[in-house]
């Protein structure tokens, strides 16, 4: 069963890891959008989200999600989400998330992605 | 003085077009604090030497919130806007070097801006024209920044109830799947709460006034009972009642109420978990009554090859036989055993119970009484040890009511022991009939070292021996009547004339199908008939 909200976020070459763990709801969501915030502002551009261990969103999660993915969009950035659950994937794609964000099956997979860009 | 006009209007002409160029970058602005600082700077772009200051009035709001400010920003320069009479939609201000000017927006909300010149400097009548100007199209630009946000909200609302119906469908599928590791209500809690934006939730299994089980969602999350901003659906399966509740509807400006959309999520998961418990049962059943079909098949394989196909021919007699099984196999059995001494062992059995537990006794009594016959113990001591014997080998509720009758053709005697069974009836030539009754309890009825005895009779020409099992005196009509009740097994024994021993049997079951008609069979039949010809 999902657990109350909690993150961790760390930088790997400028780019931000935020990995978070329960219910990304509106707490998450703006737990999340606080994190990606704080490092946008220093000039990071580049974002990876893991969540492995978030398996419910709901919309005003998202809709915090949505705000990011326009954010790295008009600043030629990118969001990736990585570990996604089946029913979650599912829920993005139907929300249209996935039309300006990527999606990898790990971490590594996301940070490789953003080297093949460049 | 046409040539000034020219000018004037020129140079405004001017101030439109650098506005209206900065127009489509000012629409790509995702919030109102992004806009106005846009606006803002297009406003100081245009009017140079001009700070600007840019405050915003929600609709119903008493304050102003300063929005955006070019420049120092020394000082409050709130108070330097005008004051709008109720009726006006704008209003405009002037000192000798600021320019403020308050308009109502499209939605009610209003905007104020202030813009100052450095002291001693005047605002031209084209730059107040221009100004006011540029808020009449920031009135426009706003309405289409409004505009693209209820269009963003309204696809994001209509992807949401697309993906509630998707989810919808998607957990009926899910919760129907057998090997899933959650439980159902589990999953459909969660569902529930991520579909109905719900920041919490909770499924009790309740058995009468006691919590069996209770899961949150959140996990760990604590519920106060009492809440108020919840909705709840439940329902009973078996003696269980499940209640689903969820908690506080989240939006981006805080706890809002449940709408009736909410209520009829929760309902249809609520609904298919219902459906997915009931078919999880039904498929056990399924289950349960395949497996029994299979073992009811491999018990009426193991006590078919241990009926006797045909029976030995007995010099002097005629003996014929059958066993005719019920649809749920039972434990009947019959033979007729010749033994080394020219004897032969005549046997009915009747296992307590059906299946294979009933068919793996029989299978016992039958490698029992092939051992045990050979030996040269007597027929109580014989059914002393099949008594032990077999209450080792049974459970507390499996016996077997048996008749064992020793058959001396030479001797025209019969040694007869019965084992809790019906009966035996002795038919004399004569037409007078006896019971066989001596012997004791069923065998491995009571663990312990149980008297049985028995009995001999002699047998003359025209004699007839019955063994028969409670399948045909209990065999049932359509009204339920029991066949003993009507007709009497001894009736027809005594009314029956035939000197062939498969006639009498065949007669005796027609007899039988007779009276039952239509009624299924409910137990075995089982008879063994025997009768002196010489």
């Amino acid at each position: 069963m999902e657990q109350p909200f909690s993150l961790t976020s760390e930088l790997r070459d400028k780019r931000l890891i935020i990995t978070t763990s329960g219910y990304v709801n509106n707490v998450g969501g703006e737990a999340i959008a606080r994190e990606f915030q704080r490092h946008f502002e220093n000039g990071t551009k580049e974002v990876v989200l893991n969540l492995a261990q978030s398996k419910v969103v709901n919309s005003v999660g998202m809709s915090f999600l949505i705000e990011i993915i326009e954010q790295l969009e008009e600043s030629k950035g990118k969001l990736v989400f990585t570990n996604l659950d089946p029913a979650v994937e599912k829920m993005l794609t139907i929300m249209g998330l996935f039309e300006f964000a990527g999606k990898a099956a790990t971490i590594e997979d996301a940070l490789k992605s953003f080297a093949r860009q460049k | 003085m046409a040539k000034r006009k020219n000018g004037k209007g020129d140079q405004l002409s001017g101030h439109i077009a650098a506005f209206q160029g900065r127009l489509r970058k000012l629409s790509k602005a995702a919030t109102l604090k992004d806009f106005a600082v846009q606006f803002a700077g297009v406003v100081k772009e245009v009017l140079p030497s001009t700070d600007v200051d840019l405050f915003y009035q929600a609709p119903g709001a008493g304050q102003w919130d300063l929005m955006a400010r070019t420049g120092p920003g020394a000082g409050d320069r709130l108070p330097l806007l005008p004051r709008k009479h109720p009726t006006a939609t704008s209003a405009v201000r002037e000192t000798s070097n600021t320019l403020s000017m308050v308009q109502e927006l499209v939605d009610d909300s209003t905007i104020g801006i202030v813009v100052r010149k450095p002291p001693g400097k005047k605002y031209s009548e084209v730059e107040r024209l221009s100004l006011r100007l540029f808020v009449y199209l920031f009135d426009n630009a706003y309405h289409d920044l409004l505009s693209r946000r209820h269009e963003k909200d309204l696809i994001f609302s209509l992807n949401h109830r697309v993906l509630q119906l998707n989810s919808l469908i998607g957990t009926g599928i899910e919760v129907a799947k057998l090997d899933q590791e959650s439980s159902p209500h589990q999953m459909a809690l969660e569902r529930a709460a991520s579909l109905t934006n719900a920041s919490k939730g909770v499924v009790r299994l309740q058995q009468g006034k006691s919590i069996k089980e209770q899961i949150t969602f959140p996990s760990g999350v604590s519920i106060q009972r009492g809440a108020q901003n919840k909705i709840s659906a439940k329902f009973t399966f078996g003696q269980n009642t499940y209640t689903f509740e969820l908690f506080e509807k989240e939006s981006r400006n805080g706890f809002v109420q449940f709408e009736e959309t909410d209520q009829l999520l929760l309902d249809a998961l609520a609904r298919q978990v219902h459906a997915s418990l009931e078919n999880r049962y039904l498929h056990e059943q399924a289950l349960e009554k395949q497996r029994i079909e299979q073992e009811m098949s491999v018990a009426a394989s193991i006590q078919q090859r241990i009926i006797p196909k045909s029976l030995p021919k007995i010099p002097g007699y005629d003996i014929a036989g059958i066993n005719i099984p019920s649809k749920s196999v039972g434990g009947d059995y019959y033979d007729c055993i010749p033994l080394r001494d020219g004897t032969f062992a005549l046997i009915i059995a009747d296992v307590a119970g059906k299946g294979m537990p009933a068919a793996l006794l029989v299978s016992s009594l039958h490698a029992y009484l092939s051992a045990y016959l050979e030996t040269s113990i007597s027929l109580p001591d014989l059914a002393k040890r099949l008594n032990t014997v077999i209450g080792h080998a049974s459970t507390a509720d499996k016996f077997i009511t048996a008749i064992i009758a020793l058959v001396s053709p030479g001797k025209g005697e019969i040694e007869s022991l019965n084992a809790g069974h019906n009966p035996a009836y002795l038919l004399r030539s004569d037409n007078s009939s006896q019971q066989l009754t001596a012997g004791g309890l069923p065998f491995g009825m009571l663990d312990t070292e149980l008297p049985y005895e028995s009995e001999c009779v002699s047998v003359t020409q025209g004699d007839s021996l019955l063994l028969y099992t409670d399948g045909i005196t209990e065999a049932t009509n359509e009204k339920n009547e029991l066949y003993e009740d009507c007709l009497s097994l001894k009736d027809f024994l005594q009314n029956h004339k035939t000197s062939r021993a498969d006639e009498f049997i065949s007669d005796l079951i027609a007899g039988i199908r007779r009276f039952t008609g239509s009624a299924p069979q409910s137990d075995d039949i089982t008879a063994l008939y025997l009768h002196r010809t010489q």
